[in-house]
């Protein structure tokens, strides 16, 4: 890891009028309801506003036009995350498939599943949930149990997944299984895209501390699905699976997705600040404008066609410890009651009781911490 | 980075090494000194980025000869602060990572220890952060021409991540070699004790704390995003 380049952040076409319109489209289209829906706002369903953004080309961006996509530069479709982050809008229901399931089918799938599966993800109607963990299978993810057998009719499946966030909303899972029988570990492993209204196939939702619904059980008795549910190539699940969780690790989602509450903390301190609040702010700025330059340097690197895994588990580690700080450093300077109704007391309960979370999903803060020791070369 | 600018460092690390013995006479007179100065003024005809560069050699090789104001005038100082941090924390990054991966103990190195990897993945971030916010400074000043009132947004930013993560590294440096890194002998504290005086020079976390943060307020809750994709990228 050592001496590894800060790759430049230098995207092809317009920035700046990408940024206005979208901006611009944003002040029409973007709900104007509770504030605590910005917050944390990746996992805030609006399957409306998902379907109005594709209509304005801002999902499935990077695809190939002849897949419904807008063949734009990865570092175009970046911009416009860190603007729709940035804002608070409700991007849940097409986050995940437009971000790793798209690129993936795109990536391993084969041109029967590209035709079926990327005109809906790009036109933000077409869902996806990530199936990789299980009851036994959490951070040691190569302890997946979940079996599919092929069988003359396709590949049958039982076995279970678990904390899978969306699965009640969504139309497919892309799912790691055990296709090779007595394999064990990382070997033997596929990937399966599945179709989510299958026979026999259950969804039970899993309620979370904050008392919503976003993540969920899902049960596989004797599923059937076609042989076509392959993707990419048998045995090679976990070397896919890497891929996909370094677009699911790098994005600015890891440091910006509490925005909102900065917003609020900003706006109640005013344009003549108290001491201890400029000094918050000032720090908070700091540290969000260093995390935005390395989670930029790392999308270039993956643009690039490199493997920014440990580069991203940086900005990971640093951006969920930033988002969890956030609200605790408010709450210690700002007097504030955990019952008032203002935007910022509303955020920062909110962020609070949702903020243990986020060193978990997406791989735990010390599974994150030890891929950077691995990149440093220890172990 | 370009043939030049390797060319720039491959000739710091040399006269550095010569002057850690010298002093700061080898510097002056290999031209350090014209680094910014324009070609057409018989200068180097340098940018902030190749002074970023030469800096985080000199924080390594001989952090207290006073090289940064060789290169650069007052007003520039708290820039030129980052890069010698930045330096300077990668080299105890570096020397932290070897001495884990060599010391043994209980019949195995220290790198192989959960606890000691976990340490050492918080500072590395540390150090990713600073050289990021190093280089976004050095980008900023380039494309300001060294503009210190149109960098001060980051110049003040990076001054206080960089303050910010001298306690972590240098804390985290220390604790992982043990009593070795507490000699004179050894190595590690020609990087740290400069760490923690530049955490205090030419600004430290109050000062730019307050400053950066005046300078959010004023531009209220929505204005700050605004004012942070204006300004680059």
């Amino acid at each position: 890891m050592q001496g590894f380049a800060l790759y430049p952040f230098d995207p092809p076409g317009d920035i700046a009028a990408l940024r206005a319109d979208l901006r611009a489209w944003l002040a029409v289209n973007q709900p104007q309801g509770d504030v605590v829906a910005q917050a944390n706002c990746w996992a805030s369903f609006d399957a409306g506003f998902s379907r109005a953004l594709g209509a304005a080309g801002y999902v499935g961006m990077t695809l190939p036009v002849r897949y419904g996509g807008g063949d734009r530069h990865p570092l175009e479709r970046y911009v416009v995350i860190e603007e729709l982050l940035a804002a608070g809008a409700p991007v849940g229901a097409h986050w995940i498939a437009d971000r790793q399931t798209g690129p993936l089918i795109l990536r391993y799938g084969s041109e029967e599943q590209r035709e079926r599966y990327l005109p809906g993800i790009a036109k933000g109607e077409l869902y996806a949930c990530i199936g990789l963990s299980e009851p036994g299978a959490g951070s040691d993810l190569a302890a997946v149990r979940t079996t599919a057998r092929e069988t003359p009719d396709g590949w049958r499946i039982n076995g279970q997944k678990i904390w899978t966030t969306g699965a009640h909303f969504s139309h497919i899972m892309l799912a790691l299984v055990r296709t090779e029988e007595g394999s064990e570990r990382n070997a033997g492993l596929s990937q399966l895209l599945i179709d989510l209204d299958t026979p026999g196939i259950t969804i039970r939702p899993i309620i979370d501390m904050a008392g919503h619904h976003d993540f969920n059980e899902v049960f596989f008795d004797d599923v059937l699905v076609p042989h076509g549910a392959l993707v990419g190539e048998r045995g090679q699940g976990w070397k896919q699976v890497t891929a996909e969780l370094g677009l699911e690790r790098s994005g600015p989602e890891r440091y910006l997705s509490s925005h909102a509450l900065l917003v609020a903390l900003i706006d109640a301190a005013g344009p003549d600040p108290a001491p201890e609040l400029a000094t918050l702010i000032g720090e908070l700025t700091a540290e969000m404008w260093a995390l935005r330059q390395l989670s930029m340097s790392t999308a270039a690197k993956l643009a690039a066609g490199e493997d920014p895994m440990v580069e991203a588990s940086v900005v990971k580690e640093l951006g969920n410890a930033f988002e969890q700080d956030m609200p605790r450093r408010v709450q210690a300077i700002v007097d504030s009651g955990w019952d008032d109704e203002d935007d910022l007391a509303k955020l920062l309960r909110a962020l609070l009781i949702a903020s243990p979370s986020f060193s978990l999903r997406g791989g735990t803060r010390e599974v994150i911490r030890g891929i950077i020791a691995r990149g440093l070369g220890l172990r | 980075m370009s043939a030049a600018r390797e060319m720039l460092c491959d000739t710091a690390r040399a006269v550095f090494a010569e002057a850690v013995t010298a002093g700061i006479a080898p510097v002056e007179e290999a031209g350090f000194g014209l680094l910014l100065v324009p070609e057409t003024e018989n200068g180097f005809g340098g940018d902030w980025g190749d002074v970023n560069a030469v800096l985080q050699i000199a924080g390594v090789v001989v952090p207290d000869l006073p090289v940064a104001e060789l290169i650069a005038g007052e007003a520039l100082q708290p820039a030129a602060t980052v890069s010698l941090m930045a330096g300077a924390m990668g080299q105890a990054l570096s020397l932290s990572i070897d001495h884990v991966n060599t010391r043994q103990q209980f019949g195995r190195p220290l790198g192989k220890f959960q606890a000691v990897q976990q340490s050492l993945a918080v500072m590395a971030c540390e150090v990713r952060a600073v050289e990021a916010a190093a280089a976004a400074l050095a980008s900023r000043l380039d494309a300001v021409r060294l503009d210190v009132i149109a960098a001060d947004f980051e110049i003040a930013a990076a001054k206080l991540r960089a303050n910010r993560a001298v306690g972590v590294v240098a804390a985290i440096a220390h604790q992982v070699h043990g009593a070795i890194g507490f000699t004179e002998e050894y190595d590690l504290h020609r990087v740290t004790v400069p760490l923690m005086r530049w955490r205090g020079a030419h600004g430290n976390d109050a000062f730019w704390a307050a400053r950066l943060g005046r300078q959010v307020a004023a531009l209220g809750g929505r204005g700050l995003w605004k004012a942070m994709t204006a300004r680059g990228a």
